[in-house]
């Protein structure tokens, strides 16, 4: 199956404000893919004109060959002839068609046969687990039910692009905790392209390939999960994933404080001048350091634990810092402790990332 | 691995004529953006060209006019201005209607204003008993065609002066007067008996909304109850009282049929049966002006009570817990209360009615020794030339009621489906100014009193223009007439169901592989087969009794109920005109009841007559 390729992207709503800005993005076959930002940075827009919803003012949209938007070359394809399937936020089920009739609504507009049609909603139905419910009306069901028939009327038609906008943001946290196990499933069962639209990191770290991160209608970073938490490509990116966020200290003109501190670190290490330095909670360790690592003596402010995990805010020289801690924090609010950490983040005055410095030295 | 590749920039030959390329082939594929411009086009013509053409009706000068105002036919003129405002017959033609207008006007708003804000009062907030009958019962006279009150008004109080048999009164010896029999007073009785649930209603429903905290607060503060009344509940009843009173006064200024019915006799006239008489004597300048008059002063009257309802929206009075239900305590006064309720009620619907229904059965008022069933059954009745038969008989009536039914039928169906279209590419369409077109002209009608437009629609109509045939005197005008008056409220319910409905169905059956007719006829039409139902059941109850806007439109050959009752009136035929006002009555009270217990839709938030 083919990669989905976006090609200087560009929407504005009239006038010079643009929602979606010049965006090149390929989502590889078979990826699942997640679009990552806060509202209003195009990241729903985006998959509207995946969807054929929205039409860009410029840029190309295509899948493999098949071009479906092209401003430039005057084509389009219309969402109906685009065969992808696009689970809403609000899930948008036919409140006038039982839960069989939604499934198969998609089946009966590529008419399919009555009996296929039947066996195929029922299988959709089954994969997401609501096959009792079959004969009820979308009114008659809780949210989770609801917004698993609206992943089974998309599914039912098989498409080879599934697009999901926001479909968790609805449920509640028990909830959301089981679909996200049961997308990354259908992902693998059914082969299927998914672009995800979500503002909540965690979800996008947990279920995505690939994630795409945008902000005021430009594409800040697109890497795997893992690989843009450890090598964010800005500042906005270091600061939007993670949870609690990185903490990042300008480095003035006249750097003192932490500030001070940790550039006279990277100082004494590297060949380079960052302009501000990022330093994420779970790579701020208490304790004796090791050798080479940066460390400073830091006031507890207050311990919260989460459970399986502590959180920890310390007042270090003139700056506050939270801390997450695994094992346990045996500390009282006053205590001064040492903390340190072998693992920072180096941006530029632009806010870009220049590199991180381990206990390696600096590493790309 | 995903990757970020860089647009290697495409050549783009001719991007002007590509782009518009690209957004003619995303029309062909959503018929929205077209059926925007339909409906653009439609309602231009509906709506927008009447109006234009009473203008310049109003300002060029018309056959017939050239030796009184030395000019020719067509070229502009200031003649119809001078004559309607300045010259010597001014008077009789215009100040005398407006000063009658303005007088009948505020009488009624008034009357009802007292009379429907006790009754609100009665209902909404004191234990009287059988106040949810009362609360019912009250409304009924606005169920009624509005000149139903006149002709029993007649039935009672007429003197010689007019044609046909003499009322009640003056047959058992008592001698009415003019002034009792005929003009203001009992114009402004008979409507302010109309239009006094409008303002129960109204009025009845903000009482209700007011937060009982509110006034609790003021008594715990120490206010005692009249200091309550005067400075917390009567300041947050402002708004819904300044609505009242507004819509009052801009519906008398349309109605038609009791000034007509009451005021003619002895000569008193008012803009609406003056603009009806110059019409009828063919001066279609100087109707036009009047139309124009009565236009500016109905845009005038929507525009301070949207200003208004905007000024007050400060202090947004919608209750939340505790309101409703804090109840005075009338005391010994509750059966009194009661009683009084009940003589509203008696007056406003049983007298008319009964009065009516009297007439028809008897040859002489009152005389029971000479009840007859003829007036509605007989197969011949001599001395009426006009109508030699009871009503029943003889094709007129039947003829009628197939015209009202047909033709009202056709108008609700028109409106609603009219007005579901405009809610449709008002949420759905992409084009900004073409949503704010339809949702601002398809509102324009309700500015203006259904007679002024019916007059402007002649003034487009009446004549062959272009390709459009002249239509006057055909059902196709009475249909378009009556749907575009009707419009402003099935398109704001249109506009309203759809936003409620959101964009996200359609679309879902979009992406599942649907053709717009698909989603039309599967999706979008299905979900709204309610609102559609409404939206056509809404007009046609107000349709049937509509006098107003058809009184000028029908022929002989376009008879509805309602101008075959005021037809007879002309002849003097009392009895079969009661009669079939009775049929009108009846017909319009159970069906508004029924729609009211069917669609549980509110009176207060539904049409006018």
């Amino acid at each position: 199956m083919p990669d989905i390729t976006l090609r200087g992207i560009a929407k504005s709503y009239g006038g010079d404000d643009y929602a979606v800005k010049n965006l090149d993005l390929v989502v590889p076959d078979g990826a699942f893919m997640c679009l990552l930002g806060p509202s209003g940075c195009g990241k729903t827009t985006t998959l509207r004109m995946i969807a054929g919803l929205e039409q860009p003012t410029a840029g190309t949209i295509a899948v493999g060959d098949r071009v479906l938007d092209s401003v430039e070359h005057g084509r389009y394809v219309p969402p109906e002839k685009r065969g992808m399937g696009l689970v809403f936020q609000n899930y948008a089920l036919w409140p006038h068609l039982s839960i069989r009739e939604n499934v198969e609504f998609g089946l009966r507009m590529r008419k399919v046969p009555g009996p296929e049609r039947r066996a195929r909603a029922e299988e959709a139905l089954r994969m997401v687990h609501v096959d009792a419910a079959m004969d009820r009306y979308p009114s008659q069901l809780s949210g989770g039910q609801q917004q698993r028939v609206a992943l089974a009327r998309m599914l039912a038609i098989n498409p080879e692009v599934l697009l999901l906008d926001e479909p968790l943001s609805n449920l509640d946290a028990q909830l959301r905790l089981e679909m996200r196990a049961e997308l990354k499933r259908i992902h693998e069962e059914s082969g299927a392209t998914i672009v995800f639209v979500t503002h909540d990191q965690l979800e996008a770290l947990t279920m995505a390939t690939d994630i795409a991160v945008m902000r005021s209608g430009e594409l800040q970073q697109l890497a795997a999960p893992m690989a843009m938490y450890d090598r964010p490509a800005n500042r906005f990116v270091a600061e939007f994933v993670g949870s609690p966020p990185m903490a990042i200290v300008d480095v003035g003109p006249e750097p003192g404080g932490l500030a001070g501190s940790l550039l006279r670190h990277v100082a004494a290490r590297a060949d380079c001048a960052p302009a501000a330095v990022g330093v994420r909670p779970e790579a701020l360790r208490f304790g004796p350091p090791p050798a080479g690592a940066w460390h400073e003596e830091a006031t507890v402010e207050a311990v919260l634990p989460a459970g399986s995990s502590w959180t920890v805010r310390l007042r270090v020289l003139d700056t506050d810092l939270y801390a997450v801690s695994y094992t346990p924090v045996e500390a009282a609010p006053g205590d001064t402790i040492t903390c340190w950490t072998e693992r920072m983040h180096l941006f530029d005055a632009d806010g870009a990332r220049i590199a991180a410095w381990d206990e390696a030295g600096v590493a790309a | 691995m995903a990757v970020v590749t860089k647009a290697e920039a495409p050549p783009p030959p001719k991007p002007g004529r590509r782009r518009l390329l690209y957004r003619l082939q995303v029309m062909r594929h959503d018929p929205t953006a077209a059926l925007g411009l339909i409906l653009v086009v439609v309602l231009g013509y509906l709506v927008v060209a009447p109006l234009v053409a009473v203008l310049s009706d109003a300002a060029r000068l018309q056959y017939g006019d050239e030796i009184h105002a030395g000019q020719r036919p067509g070229e502009w003129t200031g003649y119809y201005l001078w004559r309607v405002f300045r010259s010597q017959i001014s008077g009789l033609l215009f100040w005398e209607p407006l000063l009658n207008t303005l007088v009948v006007a505020v009488g009624t708003t008034l009357f009802a204003l007292v009379v429907g804000g006790g009754m609100a009062w009665l209902v909404t907030r004191t234990n009287v008993p059988g106040r949810k009958w009362l609360a019912g019962a009250l409304v009924v006279p606005y169920m009624l065609p509005s000149w139903t009150f006149s002709l029993a008004w007649l039935t009672l109080f007429k003197n010689e002066r007019a044609a046909g048999q003499v009322g009640i009164l003056q047959s058992v010896g008592v001698r009415t007067p003019d002034w009792l029999a005929y003009g203001p007073l009992p114009i402004i009785v008979t409507l302010g008996l109309h239009y006094y649930p409008f303002v129960l209603l109204l009025v009845g429903n903000a009482l209700r909304r007011i937060d009982a905290q509110l006034e609790d607060s003021a008594r715990i503060l120490g206010a005692p109850r009249r200091t309550v009344v005067r400075r917390i509940v009567i300041p947050l009843m402002l708004p819904a009282l300044s609505s009242a009173v507004l819509l009052v006064i801009g519906r008398v200024l349309g109605t038609f049929g009791t000034p007509y019915v009451l005021g003619l006799p002895s000569d008193y006239r008012v803009l609406s049966t003056g603009l009806f008489q110059s019409i009828r004597d063919r001066s279609t300048g100087v109707a036009s002006v009047i139309a124009m008059v009565i236009v500016a002063i109905g845009v005038l009257i929507v525009l301070t009570d949207t200003r208004m309802m905007r000024e007050h929206r400060r202090f947004v009075t919608v209750g939340g817990k505790g309101a409703m239900d804090r109840l005075s305590d009338l005391r010994r006064l509750r059966w009194p209360a009661f009683a009084l309720g009940v003589v509203v009620f008696v007056v406003s619907v049983l007298v008319p009615v009964l009065t009516l229904l009297l007439s028809t059965v008897t040859r002489t008022p009152l005389d029971l020794s000479t009840f007859t069933l003829d007036y509605w059954f007989a197969e011949s009745l001599p001395g009426a030339v006009g109508f030699p038969h009871g009503v029943f008989r003889g094709s007129e009536l039947w003829a009628a009621a197939w015209n009202s039914l047909r033709i009202v039928g056709l108008a609700s169906i028109v409106c609603a489906v009219l007005g579901l279209l405009i809610g449709y590419v008002v949420v759905r369409g992409t084009a900004p100014r073409v949503a704010a077109f339809l949702r601002q002209v398809s509102f324009l009608p309700y500015l203006i009193p259904g007679i002024a437009f019916a007059a402007a629609s002649l003034s487009l109509f009446a004549v062959a223009r272009g390709p459009i045939p002249a239509l006057y005197g055909t059902t196709f005008l009475l249909i378009l007439v009556m749907a575009v008056t009707h419009l402003p409220y099935s398109s704001r319910s249109g506009i309203a169901a759809m936003t409620q409905l959101g964009r996200e169905p359609e679309e879902a059956a979009q992406i599942a592989g649907a053709s717009w007719w698909q989603r039309m006829r599967r999706i979008v039409f299905p979900i709204q087969k309610g609102a559609l139902v409404t939206g056509i059941i809404l007009p046609f109850v107000s349709g049937l009794k509509e006098l107003s806007i058809v009184i000028m439109l029908t022929t002989t050959g376009t008879q509805l109920l309602t101008t075959l009752s005021i037809g007879l009136v002309d002849y003097g035929y009392t009895q079969l005109a009661n009669a079939v006002v009775l049929v009108i009555a009846l017909v319009s009270f159970t069906m508004t009841y029924l729609t009211q217990r069917l669609t549980k839709s509110s009176l207060a938030s539904g049409l006018g007559g």
